[in-house]
């Protein structure tokens, strides 16, 4: 089964989730870029002999967020390293507002504006807060040093308790600041699409919520597309515009956010809950 | 008094080429996780090319500068000749040709400056030092071999500690993939660390050849203290691999001054296995701190 395409903006459902923020979050600033749409289409990817993704084809609609979900080994992170450059694609196209970066390496990908921010390996524990978040800017051409400075600030006035320790190793963050940390530095790319991979991973239910806030306010405020990987498939599907759920590395349903949580069927097989 | 003054010194001053190869073998390293075989090679090949500069052009300094250069570009060009096509490759694959490197660069250099040793100019004078009359056992060459080695390593530090494109070479050697996910052009990064390895080693070469030959394996023995070096201070840990030359040099300076000459590469071998079996980490690897 194929995916629609999203195509549509940001769910009105949603926007009490975004105006709810986390109490330790600052106020979001306006876009930095312009949102772009995000299509895979029959891409084949995988480790070695094994293919992982067999012909998937999903859309992300501009500034909205996809939530892609399925069972351990489903290809969830294997779609995300195969759209940011991590591992190629053997075949299919991956389309940045109609422009193919299949074949392009990492490095090229998040110029092209595609962030990634992958599951549990994000902080650089041996830097500083600021070191790491100083790498998000590495994707940028030369330009006066005011700008990096602006766009740090605009970051810590983002999230508050970065700034107070930007000084600090970031091995001295909690779980949620650090998922906070990779976030901003992937946000500092100036993106037009962030892949997310599992963001709630090992958070407390608490900060869990903080970071899925944050998600949506990304989405609406700043007009950021966002595919979102997750375990909690309730979770991502409360936020989410539009949902993929994958099985073997397959499309096995595509439908809008609401739909796919009205599923009874297809919640009990494939999403757990 | 006077004697352990004068072996003390010497040992520093030892102690720092051999920091300059731990460095090199440490900037290799924590890029790459491979040890690099063919450092004290790279080293010896520049040591000739400065030695046939200085024949030709009557200059030391002509020659000092030319290896340095030439250890840059020989480090640079054998990361993106034989070693980055391993990239992805089983590691054993990255080590055998480091070997194969070592092996081709002490075989043309056999090839083209022949077998024979051959004695290197000093840049300054190797009349012992005194002070009030009292040798000091070192002489203002060692001064300027410590002064040298010291100088670069600083210089190194503040281009890793405070520049942008030392942020980019820790990022990429402390986590390649976040690096390439943020846009560092890794591999581009891992050609530089080669480069700047290069540039020690030929540092190093120029510095102790005078002290001792040059021929095709001259740099085997400084290789295996500089690894013992950087081995004592944690291969991931560049003041540990200036402390550990440090040390080393002045142990075996104690060991070869006040014991028989004869023991010093026994006594290294032993410190070597005495670090791995009991701190396999080095003395001075860096505890990681991790909080859930």
């Amino acid at each position: 089964m194929s995916s629609a395409a999203n195509g549509s903006g940001p769910a009105a459902g949603a926007g009490s989730a975004g105006a709810a923020g986390g109490p330790e979050m600052g106020t979001a600033s306006p876009a930095a870029g312009e949102s772009a749409s995000l299509a895979v289409e029959e891409l084949v990817a995988g480790y070695g002999e094994v293919v992982a993704l067999d012909g998937v084809t999903v859309t992300a609609g501009a500034g909205g967020i996809t939530a892609v979900l399925g069972a351990n080994g489903a290809g969830k992170t294997t779609l995300l390293r195969a759209v940011s450059g991590m591992i190629k694609a053997r075949r299919g196209r991956i389309l940045l507002a109609d422009h193919d970066v299949a074949g392009r390496s990492p490095e090229q990908i998040v110029r092209a504006g595609i962030a990634h921010v992958p599951e549990g390996q994000g902080v650089i524990p041996e830097l500083t807060v600021e070191e790491n978040l100083r790498i998000g800017m590495m994707s940028w051409r030369r330009g006066p040093r005011a700008d990096r400075v602006a766009a740090l600030e605009e970051e810590y006035a983002r999230f508050k308790p970065l700034a107070d320790r930007r000084r600090k190793l970031a091995s001295t963050l909690s779980g949620g600041e650090r998922q906070m940390l990779v976030i901003a530095r992937a946000l500092l790319a100036r993106p037009r699409v962030l892949l997310l991979d599992e963001p709630s991973l090992g958070l407390a239910p608490r900060v869990m919520a903080q970071v899925m806030d944050l998600v949506v306010r990304l989405s609406r405020e700043r007009g950021l597309t966002i595919v979102l990987v997750e375990q909690n498939a309730r979770a991502a599907l409360a936020i989410a515009d539009h949902g993929v759920v994958l099985n073997l590395g397959r499309v096995v349903a595509t439908a809008d956010a609401a739909s796919l949580a009205a599923d009874v069927a297809l919640r009990h097989h494939y999403l757990g809950f | 008094m006077v004697e352990f003054l004068q072996f003390t010194l010497n040992g520093v001053v030892f102690g720092m080429i051999y920091a300059a190869i731990a460095l090199s073998l440490v900037l290799i390293w924590r890029g790459t996780r491979l040890l690099n075989f063919a450092q004290g090679g790279m080293a010896m090949l520049t040591t000739y090319i400065a030695i046939e500069v200085i024949y030709k052009t009557h200059s030391y300094w002509a020659g000092f500068v030319i290896a340095l250069v030439a250890g840059l570009i020989l480090g640079a060009a054998s990361e993106l000749t034989v070693v980055r096509p391993t990239t992805g490759k089983p590691e054993l694959n990255a080590v055998i040709v480091t070997i194969g490197l070592l092996i081709f660069f002490e075989g043309l250099a056999g090839i083209l400056f022949g077998g024979q040793f051959r004695s290197f100019p000093a840049g300054f004078s190797i009349t012992g030092l005194k002070v009030g009359g009292t040798p000091l056992g070192v002489s203002r060459f060692d001064v300027f071999t410590v002064a040298a080695v010291l100088l670069t390593t600083l210089i190194l530090a503040v281009v890793f500690r405070y520049t942008t494109a030392g942020l980019r070479m820790r990022a990429a050697a402390f986590n390649a993939t976040i690096a390439r996910l943020s846009g560092i052009r890794v591999a581009r990064v891992l050609t530089v660390g080669w480069a700047l390895a290069g540039l020690l080693g030929a540092l190093a070469g120029v510095l102790v050849t005078p002290s001792t030959f040059l021929y095709p394996n001259s740099m085997d023995a400084i290789f295996v203290l500089g690894f013992t070096a950087a081995v004592i201070g944690g291969l991931d840990s560049p003041a540990g691999a200036v402390i550990g030359g440090l040390l080393l040099g002045i142990a075996l300076s104690y060991v070869g001054g006040y014991l028989n000459s004869d023991l010093t590469s026994l006594v290294a071998l032993g410190i070597l296995v005495a670090v791995l079996m009991i701190r396999p980490n080095g003395l001075f690897a860096g505890a990681r701190m991790r909080r859930v």
